[in-house]
């Protein structure tokens, strides 16, 4: 493991070293921590517990909503769906485990604004399964690393969803394939995640993954300004079966800049 | 109904279980881990296991489109990963959750003192209950 040149957030190892309890508050998400371990992670670019438990169809929204309202106010939600008997044990571990780290993934994205702790806040989840916050840095990273081995183009993370047209050998995996039928070129990776229940994350990488197999688009570099019109013979050659040849070159130098 | 903790600590129960993990293999995350692993780095070690498995569970070869099997039962269809290795065992089962997940159990075996057919039973049988309500 190499030591990171900047730590993700240097403000949280310090949280975690004086076993703070309270929530910790950047731009793209926010860390809920009791006694210097994180118990839970919000962001809005990561589908919330309730999404992932209930997109399934095995908990009711109802289901969710009566554990809301009956355990909310002493924050033992979770406990409540389980205790009920609508999520087992092992399955809201795994499901909370993985929102959580989903969400720290967003709200520890380096350079994100300013960082503030109120002490004393608690979430209404409750406690499930806390996790050092040094293993949630540690993860953050590791993701970060993961994304850009597999396909070093953030843009793809944020831009709406388009498929490629075929025709280059490369076929989606079955779970990939629920994510591109939601691709209309309006839904964003983080909107399909929430519509099929899944991690931000984990569809950010299948999505780098399919740029990288060619399958989607990988829009160009928003900071470049359009280039001029093309004549219109230029554009004569969409139909060109090697146009898709050459944007896998294209793709390849770029990667390789 | 066991959570992580206890299913990981029921695997050190077979018999010659040297480490195990709950990981999901979209993302290589360790959701938990309990004993040795190979390289001393659990974290490493789930990130390469996720790697194998993720093959193992979309190659059409292993998963085809099909989803039910003969008898009609439904369930995901690869259901274990086995790498024998000169010194070890392991023993990889793909756990079904209720919601859209990817995850497994990951058991690695001592050669000389694991059973291969009785770990992977026991380890069929502790994903099973890891997720029964």
């Amino acid at each position: 493991m190499t030591a990171a040149p900047t730590a993700v957030s240097p403000m949280l190892l310090r949280l975690a070293e004086e076993r703070a309890t309270g929530v910790l508050v950047r731009d793209h998400g926010a860390l809920y921590l009791a006694d210097g371990q994180v118990v839970h992670a919000e962001s809005p670019a990561a589908p919330g517990i309730e999404v992932l438990l209930t997109a399934g169809g095995r908990l009711a929204p109802e289901g969710w909503q009566e554990a809301v309202t009956r355990a909310g106010a002493r924050r033992e939600v979770a406990r409540f769906l389980v205790d009920s008997g609508q999520v087992a044990d092992g399955e809201m571990e795994i499901c909370h485990l993985g929102a959580l780290h989903d969400a720290a993934f967003f709200a520890l994205a380096p350079g994100s604004g300013p960082t503030r702790f109120r002490y004393g806040v608690a979430h209404w989840i409750g406690a499930v399964r806390p996790v050092p916050a040094v293993a949630v840095a540690r993860e953050a990273r590791r993701r970060r690393g993961l994304l850009d081995s597999v396909w070093p183009h953030s843009e793809v993370d944020t831009a709406p969803l388009r498929c490629r047209p075929s025709g280059h050998g490369a076929t989606a995996t079955p779970r990939q394939r629920t994510l591109l039928e939601l691709a209309d070129g309006v839904r964003t990776p983080s909107a399909i995640a929430r519509a099929v229940g899944r991690p931000a994350f984990n569809t950010l990488l299948e999505v780098r993954r399919m740029a990288a197999a060619g399958l989607v688009e990988t829009p160009s570099d928003p900071a470049v300004p359009d280039p001029a019109p093309l004549p219109a013979w230029v554009a004569d050659f969409a139909v060109d079966p090697d146009i898709a040849l050459l944007r896998r070159l294209r793709d390849a130098l770029e990667a390789s800049l | 109904m066991p959570g992580i903790d206890e299913c990981l600590l029921q695997a050190m129960v077979v018999p010659g279980a040297r480490g195990a993990a709950i990981v999901d293999w979209t993302s290589g995350l360790a959701l938990g881990s309990i004993g040795e692993t190979p390289g001393g780095d659990h974290e490493a070690t789930a990130a390469e296991t996720a790697e194998l498995a993720r093959m193992a569970a979309e190659y059409p070869t292993f998963a085809p489109e099909e989803e039910t099997a003969p008898d009609g039962a439904k369930g995901l269809p690869v259901e274990d990963l086995i790498v024998t290795t000169r010194t070890g065992y392991h023993v990889v089962r793909f756990v079904e959750t209720t919601f859209d997940s990817s995850v497994f159990l990951h058991l690695w075996l001592d050669r000389e003192t694991g059973n291969l057919a009785l770990a992977r039973l026991r380890l069929a049988d502790l994903a099973e209950r890891l997720v029964l309500g």
